[in-house]
């Protein structure tokens, strides 16, 4: 496969993944505030800096009054705001473009039918009253597209290399998304007498996971700071945590480099490194530094990132 | 007697910022031919790039580099050795019938044959205003014809660098009456073609030391065809034949098949190239 | 004009001095498209415009598109499609092909010897100006012998039926000819919508056509390669045609490379794979000869290759079609067509030819300026229907100009008798109904080492705007699913 292909097809993965997360996001904080149990959680303000926080544009004045309309147009259908949805999806129609030749005509017309809904999104029906609707669409389609990749592809190198970019991703924004909820835990304690600890926001960060439910399964408790980042980080059979994302991008890259020799420059080396290192954590250890934990996890995924580029991409 | 010769050649370029993508093809490598034998070749770059050898689109060698690391200042060194038999330009037997070569250049045949070196070029095109500028004298042999020109195009333009550019055409070259090497070549050429006569481009190192013109660069002369004769050499520039002291690298329909240096590099702001060509002979019994 | 009994074709208006394909002179469905006639007839109109909605988004969530440049971003418009087939019963269909086989072999033939001895022109058959004022004539291709003896692997060939029911070649495509990705769809669409029709008919298939394109370029191998490396080559996904290229590339199973996915080493080609570097031996090539390499050709171009020429010419990787074809479908070289048949094949012309007014002649040149009213003038070096004047269209004022154009250059200009294509029952949107509109037939020759392929069916194209005679997509132009009937 060539190389600048290969590099399209990881980005369309990631492409794909990203917009899901970004609406979810906005969809269940969102609607979630809406009746949130406390004042500050409740506060259209606090929600609106919540979501530009995690789309990666944090407001820099806190005292700035955010309209709710143009914050909810510029992370959907903003075409000048490079991390919009809208361009989300058209970013990731371009990469199956370029390489469509290689996958399957269901998923290329499934990803065009995608693009041409967002891009025939109107904007006054989104930032009225459309919310709801474009943010589930949104997500639904990101899921059908996932499951064309896995029910139409060879299970091939370039499957190998689309998941890749979806598991890439979705370790790097669920734990975006992490750190956004802690900063709201953070800022939301002590309204209220609600405690970090058992703060609301933990609640809304499993729902954008779209893991609440099995949370609830799994632990059969409220969730709490540590019972959320122990199921969303370490434990392997949640399917949106990062140890769940580690394995996938673990055993992808073994398609891709099925090298069993001991080479200690491969990105396969990496990634099997860094999941073992998380395999064996336990939350306790996470629990006095969080920031720096998120910090760290977000760095060693961009670490394997840049070495993936090197490998296989950048001949 | 001979000469062995050798010829250093560098080029410095320098870029303001990081060049990621590039590719060079140089034409300079002196041509293996009748009065040029045993053509060694070392080159080498700043940057240890792999230096590969091949070929132009007329066959001609040169040199393509592909770095594969980024850089801001990359220089190329090549240093030839040839031997060159001398060359008594004169030394060739003439036809006696003049009538018969013109005859012989209105064929279609002939036309066939030297196409490439007959049509007109983008820089070789007359423009219709100057057909006349030059005529052939049908009295006299198409050698002193070509000889004449060479004397013409030596008086119609004055050497002068800067005036012209890589890109001047045959009108502007008439109308500025400056230019370099490759304008009187580019002016021969044209005229002797509107006479039916084939003229090519030539391309290659001048020896130093004579104080010809165009010495401390690469040189550009001409090569026409004399019907039952061949090919002879033509140097405008200095109103001389081409001799012993012309060592000649690639031919073509004008400059654009013989630019000694190609470069696809991709990079922003300002760069700056340099060129220097050393040519030194020595005498061999 | 008459009218028709039939329900969908009850509003069809018949002009009788136009050449139609389903009805006879005197308004009688053709035998072949009874059939058709009448199972297009049970439905009603109302169904047709349902039909018509449905194959067109079904285009539009396929990506079946192309950009239309100058408008805004996202331009991006789907080729019209016409749910109603021309059919083209199997004798018709066999003077076609073997006309068609005959041209490009023609043509092969005709560009080796120009590339080489020029024998044509030395015996003064066809003018040296051909090449000598073209420029698309690559003297660096002289002497070059192509694997296989190949230069127009892929050919175009566009025939049209005059009113007196004849075929008629109006231009050779040998340089990237485009549009057999839309013949393949245009099937596919129609089947979708209408499946039932096909059970009365002995259609060829036409979704052979990339099996056979890379078995006929796996025959052009160069030397020394058991089991050639094919790839196309692409400018990019912003190009109009990128549909057909990845199409193509997907269909025949080989990868599609843009110029910066390969690379020259030691004069040959390799791809940049994630595995490090694969030897290319045969480039179909969809960017046009100056931007192939740019240290050869256009130094300003990042579409190509640095290098590639030089490993071509040394044999070590096979272009389709070969560098220099374009100087073979030049309109100067369409107008000796006839004599180039003659001379390379001692064969008469199986396809007509349009007689051609070479303006640079001086007494044809007088009689093109004398009936430039009923002429069509044409540049010789214009593609895409550009620059073309009908005489029968202009005002007087207008026939003026075009007289003073031609007279500034005579060289640069053709004329040839208005050709009258024939018409076909269209469905027109904007009326919700059939009408006539004129046709044309593009196909598809592929030339091999001693074999070659004609693809069973073709692009019929349709001048969409009424009266419009030029056919093409970038004037506006639809197209039909075109049946070729077995035996």
């Amino acid at each position: 496969m060539l190389a600048r292909v290969a590099n399209n097809l990881f980005w369309m993965g990631r492409y794909i993944e990203r917009s899901e997360h970004t609406a979810r996001y906005l969809n269940v904080n969102y609607f979630s505030s809406l009746d949130a149990p406390n004042e500050l959680s409740q506060s259209r303000q606090f929600v609106l800096q919540s979501m530009l926080f995690m789309v990666g544009d944090p407001v820099k004045d806190p005292s700035e009054v955010l309209l709710e309309e143009s914050v909810l147009y510029k992370i959907g259908l903003d075409p000048q705001f490079p991390f919009s949805i809208i361009n989300n999806v058209k970013y990731a129609r371009e990469n199956a473009n370029s390489a469509r030749d290689l996958i399957s005509t269901e998923l290329y017309e499934s990803i065009n039918k995608f693009y041409h809904f967002v891009l025939n999104y109107p904007t006054e029906v989104f930032v009225k009253n459309g919310l709801h609707d474009f943010t589930v669409n949104v997500t639904e389609m990101s899921s059908i597209l996932r499951g064309k990749i896995r029910g139409t592809l060879l299970h091939d190198e370039i499957y190998a290399i689309i998941m890749m970019g979806i598991n890439m991703e979705r370790a790097t924004q669920v734990i975006r998304m992490i750190n956004a909820k802690y900063h709201d835990a953070l800022n939301a304690q002590g309204s209220y007498g609600d405690k970090f600890g058992n703060s609301f926001e933990w609640t809304t960060l499993l729902k954008c996971a779209e893991s609440y439910d099995m949370m609830r399964r799994y632990y059969k408790k409220k969730p709490t700071s540590i019972s959320t980042l122990e199921f969303l980080i370490l434990n392997p059979n949640c399917p949106r945590s990062i140890m769940n994302s580690l394995n996938q991008v673990y055993d992808h890259i073994q398609v891709l480099d099925p090298n069993k020799r001991y080479n200690k420059h491969s990105t396969a080396f990496l990634v099997g490194k860094v999941r073992a290192e998380y395999q064996y954590k336990f939350i306790e250890e996470i629990e006095g530094d969080i920031q720096n934990f998120i910090d760290d996890i977000l760095n060693r995924l961009s670490e394997i990132s840049r070495k993936m580029e090197k490998e296989f991409f950048d001949y | 007697m001979s000469l062995a010769y050798s010829i250093h050649y560098t080029a410095e370029n320098s870029y303001e910022h990081w060049v990621h993508k590039a590719d060079w093809q140089f034409l300079i490598i002196p041509e293996t031919n009748a009065t040029q034998k045993f053509v060694s070749v070392e080159f080498s770059n700043s940057i240890n790039a792999v230096n590969q050898f091949s070929i132009n689109g007329y066959g001609f060698p040169t040199i393509r580099i592909h770095p594969k690391q980024q850089f801001k200042e990359i220089s190329f060194e090549a240093s030839f050795k040839l031997i060159k038999k001398e060359v008594n330009p004169y030394d060739f037997k003439s036809h006696s019938n003049t009538a018969e070569a013109f005859r012989k250049i209105e064929e279609l045949d002939f036309k066939v044959d030297f196409e490439s070196f007959l049509s007109p070029t983008p820089y070789t095109a007359m423009p219709s205003k100057y057909q006349e500028i030059f005529r052939f004298d049908s009295r006299i042999t198409i050698f002193e014809n070509l000889q004449e020109l060479n004397h013409w195009t030596y008086l119609k333009i004055y050497f002068k660098t800067g005036v012209t550019d890589v890109n001047t055409t045959v009108n502007e070259i008439i109308e500025k009456r400056h230019g370099v090497c490759q304008d009187f070549a580019h002016l021969f050429c044209a005229i002797a073609r509107l006479n039916g006569i084939p003229a090519r481009y030539v391309s290659g190192f001048l020896h130093q030391g004579n104080g010809y013109f165009g010495d401390s660069q690469m040189h550009a002369w001409v090569e026409a065809f004399v019907p039952f004769v061949g090919w002879l050499g033509f140097d405008p520039t200095n109103d001389i034949l081409a001799g012993t002291n012309h060592i000649k690298v690639s031919h073509g329909k004008d400059y654009k098949d013989c630019a000694p240096l190609k470069g696809v590099v991709f990079s922003k702001g300002s760069n700056e190239t340099r060129h220097t060509v050393q040519v030194l002979g020595q005498l061999q019994q | 004009m008459q009218k028709l009994e039939n329900q969908i074709f009850s509003s069809y208006l018949r002009n009788p001095s136009l050449f139609d394909e389903i009805f006879d002179k005197k308004g009688d469905v053709k035998a072949v498209y009874q059939k058709l006639f009448d199972l297009y007839g049970a439905h009603s109109i109302k169904d047709y415009v349902k039909l018509n909605e449905k194959a067109k988004s079904s285009f539009f969530n396929q990506g079946i598109t192309f950009q239309v440049y100058g408008g805004k971003e996202n331009q991006e418009k789907i080729f019209p499609f016409d749910l109603f087939p021309r059919i083209i019963d199997s004798e018709e269909w066999d003077i076609i092909e073997r006309g068609a086989i005959q041209r490009s072999k023609a043509l092969n033939l005709f560009l080796w010897d120009i590339y080489h001895d020029k024998r044509i022109i030395r015996q003064g058959i066809v003018p040296m100006e051909l090449i000598n004022s073209s420029a698309n004539y690559l003297h660096q291709m002289i002497g070059i012998d192509p694997p296989g003896g190949i230069y127009n692997h892929i050919s175009g060939t566009d025939v049209i039926k005059h009113k007196d029911g004849k075929y008629y070649v109006l231009e050779d495509n040998i340089r990237c000819p485009s549009g057999v990705s839309y013949v393949i769809c245009n099937r596919t669409a129609l089947k979708r919508a209408l499946f039932g029709v096909f059970n009365h008919y002995q259609t060829y298939t036409v979704t052979n056509y990339a099996e056979n394109l890379l078995d006929l370029l796996e025959t052009v191998k160069p030397k020394g390669v058991d089991v050639p490396n094919c790839v196309v080559i692409t400018p990019g996904m912003f190009n109009s045609a990128f549909y057909e290229h990845s199409y193509l590339a997907k269909t025949m199973g080989v990868e599609l490379v843009e110029g910066r996915d390969l690379f020259v080493e030691n004069d040959f080609v390799y791809m940049k794979t994630i595995k490090g570097a694969e030897k290319v031996d045969v480039i179909y090539r969809r960017i046009d000869d100056l931007f192939i390499d740019p240290l050869e050709f256009k130094p300003d171009s990042s579409l190509g290759v640095p290098g590639l020429f030089a490993a071509y010419k040394k044999g070590n990787v096979t272009l389709a079609n070969a560098p220099g074809t374009g100087v073979a479908d030049d309109k100067a070289v369409y107008t000796y067509m006839p004599q180039i048949i003659k001379y390379y094949l001692d064969e008469e012309p199986i396809l007509n030819n349009v007689h051609t007014y070479h303006c640079s002649r001086p007494d044809e040149l007088k009689y093109v300026l004398d009936h430039v009213h009923e002429l069509v003038v044409k540049p010789v070096d214009e593609a895409g229907g550009y620059g073309i004047s009908i005489g029968n269209r202009l005002t007087k004022q207008e026939i003026e100009t075009v007289k003073a154009q031609i007279k500034d250059h005579p060289r640069k200009y053709v004329a040839q008798p208005i050709m009258s294509l024939s018409v076909h029952p269209t469905y027109i949107e904007d009326t919700e109904s059939f009408e006539q509109r004129h046709v044309d037939l593009r196909t598809f020759t592929v030339l091999g080492k001693d074999r070659e392929f004609v693809l069973k069916g073709g692009l019929t194209r349709v001048a969409l705007q009424k009266g419009n005679l030029i056919v093409n997509s970038s004037q506006g132009g639809g197209s039909k699913d075109t049946w070729v009937l077995k035996k």
